[in-house]
C-alpha cells in the first residue's frame, strides 16, 4: 500500500472514530450533560437576577458589590435577558422529561 | 421467509426512502441553507439553545425515540401476521413517520425555536394548544397503564425479575454517587456499575434467589401479587419523580443504556450468526392471519395504531420540536439527525418484528409465548438470538424480561415526572396544592394505578396508539399549514396528515363503541371499560374539534387570509 492510500486509510479510521465516539456520545452522556449546564444555568440567572433585576426593571437597589461584580457579568447579560425573558410554551415542559427541577 | 431476506428488505426501503424520497423533499422542497443562523447560533443561551455536532443530535435524538413502543408494537401487530406489520412498519416510515420528525425540526428552527404548543396556537387556534396538552397528558397516563400492566404486574411478578432491576436501579444510584459525589471518570464509573448490575441480572435467575420470590410470590397469593407488585412499580416512579434527576432517573437510565444495547447489539449478532447457521426461518409463521384478530379487531384501522412507535408516533414531534430543534447546528443537520433516526428506529422495530417470528422459531411458539405475557415474546426471541453468541437460554430470558422492564421502569418515571410538572403548570394557580412536588407525584400515580388495575390491556394500548397517533395527525396538520404559509409544496405532509387523523378517528371509535362499550354493558370489567369509553370519547371530541379548526385554518391560508413571518 503507497503512502498516500495509507494516509487516505488512516484519516478514514479517524474520522470513523470521531462520528463513533459522538453517536455514543450524543446517545449516553449528553443528556447528563445538557442536565448539568441547564442547572447551572438556572442558578445563574437567578443569580443575576438578583444582582442585576434593575436591569429588566425590578426595582432592587444596585449595590456596592453588585458594581464590583459587572465587569464579569457583562459578557453574560444579553443571554441573560433573552433566556429570562424568553416566553416559555408548556410544551417545553417536555424538556422536562429529562430536566432538573 | 428468514431474518435475513426481511432485513434487507428493510434496508431497501430504508435507501429509497433516505437517499432518493427524504434527499429529495429535503433539497427541493424545504431547501436547507447552511448560511442562515439556526436558533441554536441566534439565542444560545448554553442551556436550551445549544448548537451541537450532528452526530451526537442523531445519538440524543435516537435514545430519545426509540424505547418500548418500537418493540412493543410489532410483537402484538404479528397477530394479524408478520406481513401487515412489516408492510406498514416500512411504508409507514417511508410516507409518514420521517416526515413528521425531520419536519418538526424544520418548522420550529425556522420559527425561532417555538414548539409545537405556541405553533398550534398561532398556526391553528389558541385551543389547538389545549387540545395538544388533552392529548400529551393522556398519552402519558396510557402510556403509564399499557406499561404498567406488562411491567408492574406480568414481569415484575417473575421470580427472576426483581432482584436484576434491583441491581440496576442500586448501581444507577452507585453511578450517580460516584460521578456527582466522588468525581470518578465516568468510564471507570460505567465499568464497575455496568459490570456489578450484569452479575446481579445472572445473581436473580439463580434458583436461591428465584425460590424467595416464588415463597413471596406464593404467600401473596395471585391477585396479592397484582397489587403487590403494581404498587413496588408506582414506588420506583415515585422515587423517579420526585428525587432531584442526578440523584436517581439520569444515572439509572445511564446504566440501563448499556444493559439494553449491550442486548441489542448481542441479539443482532446471534441472529446473523444464526442465519448463516441456515437458521433463523419464520418456519410455520403465517404471513397473514386474517382481516381481524380476536382482542384487538380488524386490520384497518386497528394495526396503524398498534404499531405506532416504527411507523410513525406523534411523541417523536415533541421531542424533536422541544429539544432537538433548538440544537442543530446547520439546517442541512436536521435529515441525518430527525430523518435518519426516525429510519434507525424503523430498523429496531423490524428486528423486533424478527424476535416474534424468526427468533420464535413458529406459530405456535409465539402464541404461547404471547399468553404468556405480550411483549416477553421480545425476551424469549432475544433469548434465542443470544443462544448463538453462546448466552445460554436459562440466562437469556430473565435478561431480556430485565431488559424490558427496566426500560420501561425508566420511562415510566420520567413520565410522572412530566405529568406532576404539567399538573403543577395546569392547575397550580387554581389548586395551589398541586404545586407541590408530592402531591403531582402522587396524583399521577393514583389515575395511573386506576387503569392499570382496571383496564383491559389491548384496549389500552390500542387507545395509547390513538393519543399517540391523535398527537401525530395535529403535528402533521402544522407542518402543512406551515408550508401553505410559506407557499411550498405540501402534498407530501398533507396527505400523510389525512391519513393518520382518518385512520385514528376510525381506531378510537371501533375502540370506544364496538369493543369497550359492549363489553362494559356485558358486564366485563366494566370500570376499566367504561374508562376506556370516556377516554376515547374525549380524545374523539378534541380530534373532532382539531379538525373543524385545522379545516378552518386551511381555509384560511388557502385564502391569503393569514401569514405567518418566515
Amino acid at each position: 500500500m503507497d503512502q498516500s492510500r495509507w494516509e487516505t486509510l488512516k484519516s478514514r479510521l479517524r474520522r470513523a472514530r470521531k462520528v463513533a465516539g459522538e453517536l455514543l456520545y450524543g446517545a449516553t452522556v449528553y443528556d447528563w450533560v445538557r442536565d448539568m449546564r441547564r442547572e447551572r444555568g438556572e442558578v445563574e440567572r437567578l443569580f443575576v437576577l438578583i444582582t442585576f433585576g434593575d436591569l429588566l426593571g425590578i426595582p432592587i437597589l444596585p449595590p456596592y458589590y453588585t458594581l464590583r461584580l459587572l465587569p464579569y457579568i457583562v459578557p453574560s447579560i444579553e443571554r441573560w435577558k433573552r433566556s429570562l425573558l424568553r416566553e416559555r410554551d408548556w410544551t417545553d415542559l417536555v424538556e422536562f422529561i429529562e430536566g432538573i427541577d | 421467509m428468514n431474518a435475513i431476506l426481511t432485513i434487507v428488505i428493510a434496508g431497501v426501503g430504508l435507501w429509497l426512502g433516505y437517499f432518493i424520497y427524504a434527499k429529495n423533499i429535503n433539497l427541493n422542497i424545504v431547501k436547507p441553507d447552511d448560511s442562515k443562523a439556526t436558533p441554536a447560533k441566534m439565542y444560545m443561551d448554553g442551556v436550551d439553545f445549544t448548537p451541537a455536532s450532528k452526530n451526537v443530535l442523531f445519538g440524543y435524538q435516537f435514545k430519545s425515540i426509540a424505547a418500548l413502543g418500537p418493540i412493543g408494537g410489532p410483537i402484538v401487530a404479528a397477530q394479524w401476521g408478520w406481513l401487515p406489520a412489516l408492510i406498514w412498519i416500512i411504508l409507514g416510515t417511508f410516507f409518514i413517520g420521517w416526515v413528521q420528525d425531520y419536519a418538526s425540526i424544520i418548522v420550529p428552527m425556522r420559527s425561532e425555536g417555538d414548539t409545537f404548543g405556541a405553533l398550534s396556537y398561532k398556526l391553528i387556534s389558541p385551543r389547538a394548544r389545549t387540545i395538544l396538552l388533552v392529548f400529551i397528558y393522556l398519552y402519558l397516563l396510557l402510556i403509564m397503564g399499557a406499561f404498567g400492566q406488562v411491567i408492574g404486574i406480568t414481569f415484575m411478578s417473575k421470580p427472576a425479575v426483581p432482584f436484576g432491576i434491583l441491581s440496576v436501579i442500586l448501581m444507577g444510584l452507585l453511578a450517580g454517587q460516584m460521578t456527582y459525589k466522588m468525581k470518578q471518570d465516568i468510564i471507570l464509573t460505567t465499568a464497575i456499575t455496568v459490570v456489578i448490575a450484569f452479575f446481579g441480572i445472572w445473581l436473580g435467575q439463580t434458583s436461591f434467589i428465584t425460590n424467595i420470590f416464588e415463597g413471596l410470590n406464593n404467600a401473596l397469593g395471585a391477585g396479592g401479587q397484582k397489587y403487590f407488585w403494581s404498587i413496588v412499580f408506582a414506588i420506583i416512579c415515585y422515587l423517579g419523580a420526585v428525587l432531584p434527576i442526578w440523584r436517581w432517573a439520569q444515572p439509572t437510565n445511564y446504566v440501563s443504556f448499556w444493559i439494553v444495547a449491550l442486548g441489542m447489539v448481542g441479539g443482532v449478532i446471534g441472529m446473523l450468526v444464526w442465519n448463516f447457521q441456515g437458521g433463523a426461518s419464520f418456519g410455520d409463521f403465517p404471513a397473514f392471519t386474517g382481516w381481524t384478530v380476536k382482542g384487538l379487531g380488524p386490520l384497518w384501522p386497528i394495526l396503524f395504531v398498534t404499531i405506532a412507535c416504527g411507523a410513525i408516533s406523534g411523541w417523536h414531534s415533541l421531542v424533536s420540536s422541544s429539544g432537538t430543534a433548538r440544537q442543530i447546528e446547520k439546517e442541512s443537520d436536521a435529515l441525518p439527525v430527525g430523518g435518519g433516526a426516525m429510519w434507525m428506529e424503523m430498523v429496531l422495530a423490524v428486528i423486533a418484528l424478527l424476535t416474534a417470528t424468526a427468533a420464535t422459531g413458529g406459530w405456535a411458539a409465539y402464541q404461547e409465548a404471547y399468553a404468556k405475557g405480550k411483549f416477553g415474546v421480545f425476551a424469549v426471541g432475544l433469548a434465542a438470538f443470544l443462544s448463538h453468541i453462546g448466552i445460554p437460554t436459562s440466562f437469556g430470558v430473565p435478561y431480556g424480561l430485565v431488559f424490558l422492564t427496566i426500560q420501561g421502569l425508566t420511562i415510566s418515571y420520567l413520565v410522572v415526572r412530566f405529568m406532576r410538572v404539567a399538573s403543577a403548570e395546569l392547575l397550580g394557580d387554581a389548586i395551589p396544592v398541586m404545586k407541590n412536588v408530592h402531591v403531582g407525584a402522587i396524583v399521577a400515580l393514583v389515575l395511573s394505578l386506576i387503569v392499570i388495575w382496571t383496564g383491559v390491556w389491548q384496549t389500552i394500548w390500542v387507545l395509547f396508539g390513538g393519543a399517540n397517533q391523535m398527537m401525530a395527525s395535529l403535528a402533521l396538520l402544522i407542518i402543512t399549514i406551515w408550508l401553505m404559509s410559506q407557499g411550498k409544496q405540501y402534498n407530501w405532509t398533507f396527505w400523510p396528515f389525512i391519513f393518520m387523523y382518518v385512520t385514528t378517528i376510525g381506531a378510537l371509535i371501533y375502540t370506544a363503541f364496538w369493543k369497550a362499550l359492549p363489553a362494559a354493558l356485558a358486564g366485563t370489567k366494566v370500570a376499566g371499560n367504561i374508562i376506556a369509553v370516556v377516554l376515547a370519547v374525549v380524545l374523539l371530541i378534541c380530534a373532532f374539534i382539531l379538525g373543524y379548526d385545522g379545516w378552518q385554518a386551511i381555509s384560511r391560508y388557502r385564502r391569503g387570509e393569514a401569514t405567518v413571518e418566515a
